[in-house]
């Protein structure tokens, strides 16, 4: 498959955000547009062969690919070089990561009016720091997409938002920026303790995942405790949270897609590779605590949402308390749990982008964010409200819609866990399935203030959802249900990689 | 006689072409006809070329000595002069506005100009406390005359400013040489740690003695470097100051600063525990203080003096935990920062002397005039903030990793180091975000300063470009460490 290479993956959005950014490219909105919807379609089709190519049984990782100028690697007398390769999780988060891309496109024509090169550009430049996290072999590769990433989104958020982004953005911008670097510090030691112990100056994860039981505990805490705060900021968990919800609902809609279909699965991303993969002992130590972590996560930003009044960050608190479940799902240290935490954080991603599609419908025609001001819109949108119903129903966990897989495998290898503390871990697994009422409580709560209740006067000329729209909802409402019935064809693809972090953990 | 041109082929050769055309351009100053105040430049860049390509003639290995021993030329003080050669190049050429508003002194100009080269080259070169002390001072008179040369009563003020403080650390470098002369009778700097290596113990009054002069010598170069207890002057003295002076302020005596510093502390830091340890907060200090200013700047002078404040401390980080790695690591961070600072001056000068450009707010909207310059300008300032695709990353890379290699001592300094280089990203972004405002103003800017936009483009350009040959240059810093 010489035509399958990672890195023109990575670098075919960067050239193409190049290309829109020129001066000499037209500025006519319809062009620009219709030139990146069909170069994000072409992709979202590239990504899809590297799939369809994948074998699903190979251990270790696939497409390998080293990026060299003339022949020269990037900064290989420090150790550092420029490899991708995917694995069957990153697989299918690239996948995903393209096909987001796209159904974000197909939402932007109605919501971006201004600056439409750059906001095109951007959301490409967004994407291929999103697909390097995904794909880079090498630790400070990942941290140059890791922080590549955000000065796409800070211009997403800032410029197509509403009069409060800038400001949210910049902080959240300048936040991240400091979290990165306690993430930069792990690494650096990381780097080097591992060059002092093994004598070999490398910043590959492989192999610093084959050494990691070489460092003295105290360390491995050290370096641990740096990566969990860079990737809990990101993912985002309770008390690191507060800049998701503050984003969301400042940010325009294509841009609510674009965050909580892309970005926190990098995240959960990191946290696997770097504080399982690479420190399988202390993830063993901390995970009781993590997982009373996921668990107050699910519970307290669930009572939070409940408390919302706009719509978009009573959504993103219902987000944050799905991502709770991956953190139960990971601590609990077992295949089911594990592949129930992968499954739930792609599951996550588009039930929720699909969530932010069905917002961004209503908050076009209604142009009001607050949910005391909508109520009812099912009689005039009627089928906007049985998608809506069908993407509600996933976020909840019913049966045979994409999210009910991943909760019960998730809660199942909870109650399963081996862990010292089994008491405490049953009650977790325990209050996690009742946390699931929860969810139910606020996911219908939402629908039924949005669609349900009384209509009120000014909504009664609302038109409803136009062929466009209705063309991409149904098509997420197809992949939630296609998923939901065949969990089995996710899955299976990264069966082999949970089986080896879960072979290291020895639980 | 034959001696002699042999001494000066093969240690002096690149310092012997510049006082020729120093000389040649104070003749000129004297007899030429002021209307060919351009041939001022071209000479100049003449003579740098022929200094540049004249270090290739040198016979760096193993080393050649000048002067009795007193001047040194080896890989090491070879690939100093190669930087501030390659400085002066860009630094001529952007003193376009300068000579132009003075054009009868414009050969006047140059020789000031080159006579802090020369210092600059002299001081990385010289093995002995005299000698440093004379091209250290030479250097910055030459700092001062360049700063007082258009006769506005601000620069005046400030020039005074700086010419007292820097007066005074040199007084306390006389104290601390005089201290450390009186101890052991020597000057060079290699028989004086002979000295020590056989004399001092642990703990003992000569040790004490040596680390107190040490900090007393040391002033002098921290005043330079801009770096905390004496960086009052910056932010005055770099507003009065025309932008290429600042230019050449913010690059010159740090390369050459860095230089010497560099080899004091290899020299010393085995006697001396404690002054590691000091150093490092300084430099940490110094981040933290100096980035938290950059953010409360409007004027981009004044940004720019705390972002040197800021780069030399993070340089000094990276020389207190000293190791041949973490030399080689500032020696890369050195090469580039003279391409990105050089950069951002240029932007700042054609900037200033297009539209009169000089404070933040005038900035708004600039991408919608000027989207080449802007981007250029984008690019040297990520360099300076060390993101990801320029040369600053693997820069900033290289020298923490120096740090975190260099035990356990060093961590906390290093994380606050971390945390300071976020701050100080936010006060370029500033410049950044302004920039790409959207709103719409009517700036009007003339295009003819060909020079300065060839300098702003090439050193955009190769920030890219180093970072993607990145390796070769840290294998040549590494050889150049290892030599030292």
């Amino acid at each position: 498959m010489n035509f399958l290479s990672l890195i023109w993956l990575i670098a075919a959005p960067i050239i193409i955000a190049i290309i829109i950014m020129f001066p000499h490219f037209p500025n006519h909105q319809v062009k620009v547009r219709r030139f990146a919807k069909w170069f994000a379609s072409l992709h979202f089709v590239y990504s899809l062969l590297f799939l369809a190519f994948f074998d699903s049984s190979l251990f270790g990782m696939s497409y390998e690919k080293e990026l060299t100028f003339f022949g020269m690697s990037w900064l290989k007398s420090l150790g550092i070089s420029a490899k991708f390769a995917v694995d069957g999780m990153t697989l299918l988060f690239v996948v995903l990561t393209t096909f987001i891309v796209l159904i974000t496109l197909f939402m932007s024509k109605i919501h971006i009016r201004t600056k439409h090169k750059l906001y095109y550009s951007m959301v490409f430049l967004l994407e291929a720091a999103i697909l390097g996290i995904f794909c880079a072999k090498d630790m400070f590769m990942f941290f140059v997409f890791w922080e590549l990433s955000l000065i796409p989104l800070y211009f997403l958020v800032s410029q197509w938002g509403n009069s409060e982004a800038r400001r949210a953005a910049m902080k959240f911008t300048l936040a991240s920026f400091a979290a990165n670097m306690f993430l930069f510090f792990g690494m650096l030691i990381l780097y080097y303790y591992n060059f002092a112990v093994s004598n070999v100056l490398t910043a590959n994860i492989e192999t610093l995942n084959m050494d990691s039981n070489l460092y003295p505990v105290w360390f491995q805490v050290m370096v641990f405790v740096n990566f969990l705060i860079g990737f809990v900021v990101r993912i985002p968990f309770v008390l690191f949270h507060n800049w998701y919800p503050d984003i969301q609902s400042k940010a325009s809609a294509p841009v609510n897609i674009l965050i909580s279909g892309l970005l926190l699965n990098t995240g959960v991303y990191g946290l696997i590779r770097f504080n399982m993969q690479t420190f399988p002992e202390i993830f063993k130590m901390f995970a009781p605590v993590l997982m009373v972590w996921g668990l107050v996560n699910i519970i307290y930003s669930g009572g939070l949402c409940v408390m919302q009044t706009g719509i978009k960050k009573m959504i993103s608190y219902a987000n944050i308390s799905t991502m709770g479940f991956v953190m139960v799902g990971l601590a609990s240290l077992n295949q089911t749990g594990f592949n129930g935490a992968v499954f739930c954080s792609i599951a996550a991603a588009i039930v929720f982008s699909a969530l932010y599609v069905v917002i961004s419908c209503v908050v076009f025609r209604t142009k009001s964010t607050y949910i005391t001001a909508l109520g009812g819109l099912g009689q005039v949108m009627p089928k906007c409200m049985y998608m809506a119903l069908i993407i509600c129903f996933a976020a909840v966990g019913i049966p045979f819609l994409i999210m009910f897989s991943p909760k019960i495998m998730i809660l199942t290898g909870a109650m399963l866990s081996n862990l010292d503390q089994q008491l405490m871990v049953k009650i977790a697994a325990f209050i996690g399935l009742c946390a699931i009422a929860v969810s139910t409580g606020y996911i219908m709560f939402f629908f039924y203030k949005v669609f349900c209740s009384v209509l009120l006067d000014q909504w009664k000329k609302l038109k409803d959802l136009s062929p466009q729209e209705t063309a991409i909802l149904s098509a997420m409402c197809l992949i939630i249900i296609y998923l939901g019935v065949n969990p089995m064809s996710v899955i299976s693809v990264y069966q082999s990689v949970s089986s080896i972090i879960l072979d290291v953990l020895q639980v | 006689m034959t001696e002699l041109i042999d001494m000066i082929k093969t240690a002096y050769l690149p310092e012997f072409v510049i006082i020729v055309f120093i000389l040649i351009n104070m003749l000129a100053s004297v007899f030429a006809n002021p209307q060919f105040y351009k041939l001022s430049k071209w000479v100049t860049l003449f003579g740098i070329c022929l200094a540049i390509a004249s270090t290739f003639n040198l016979q760096i290995e193993p080393e050649a000595y000048a002067f009795d021993g007193a001047f040194l030329t080896n890989i090491y003080t070879v690939f100093f002069k190669i930087l501030i050669l390659i400085c002066a190049f860009f630094l001529t050429l952007l003193s376009r506005n300068m000579i132009r508003e003075k054009r009868d002194r414009a050969f006047e100009y140059f020789t000031v100009f080159l006579s802090g080269i020369l210092f600059a080259m002299c001081a990385v070169s010289t093995v002995d406390f005299i000698g440093l002390f004379l091209s250290m001072e030479a250097l910055g008179l030459s700092c001062y005359m360049l700063l007082s040369f258009t006769k506005s009563p601000a620069s005046k003020q400030l020039t005074f400013g700086y010419l007292v403080q820097g007066a005074v650390v040199s007084s306390l470098f006389l104290v601390g040489l005089s201290l450390i002369y009186g101890l052991c009778a020597q000057v060079n700097l290699g028989m004086i740690s002979l000295y020590f290596a056989n004399t001092s113990s642990y703990g003992s009054t000569s040790q004490i003695l040596l680390t107190f002069s040490l900090i007393l010598m040391i002033c002098s170069f921290l005043f330079k470097l801009g770096l905390v207890p004496f960086s009052s002057w910056l932010a005055d003295t770099f507003e009065g100051a025309n932008a290429p002076i600042g230019a050449f302020i913010s690059s010159v005596p740090v390369l050459a600063g860095f230089g010497i510093l560099a080899k004091i502390f290899m020299i010393f830091f085995n006697y001396t525990f404690t002054l590691k340890i000091v150093f490092a907060f300084i430099a940490v200090t110094t981040i933290i203080l100096g980035s938290l200013s950059a953010t409360r700047q409007d004027n981009l002078k004044r940004l720019m003096a705390y972002s040197m404040s800021v780069q030399s401390g993070i340089m000094l980080l990276g020389l207190c935990v000293f190791s041949v790695y973490s030399l080689s690591s500032v020696l890369f961070y050195l090469f580039c920062y003279v391409f990105a600072n050089i950069g951002a001056w240029a932007a700042i000068i054609l900037l200033y002397n297009s539209a009169k450009l000089q404070n933040l707010t005038d900035l708004k909207g600039l991408i919608y005039h000027r989207p080449y310059y802007v981007i250029a300008f984008t690019i040297v300032l990520i360099a300076l903030a060390g993101l990801a695709p320029t040369c600053g990353f693997v820069a900033k890379l290289y020298i923490f990793s120096a740090v975190a290699r260099s035990g356990f001592v060093f961590l906390p300094y290093l994380i606050v180091a971390l945390l300071g280089t976020v701050i100080i990203t936010y006060a370029y972004w500033r410049i950044i975000r302004g920039m790409f405002r959207r709103i719409e103003t009517d700036i009007e800017i003339d295009t003819h300063m060909i020079s300065s936009k060839f300098i702003l483009y090439a050193c955009a350009l190769s920030t890219v470009v180093i970072c993607i040959y990145a390796d070769k240059i840290i294998q040549l810093c590494q050889l150049v460490a290892y030599y030292m």
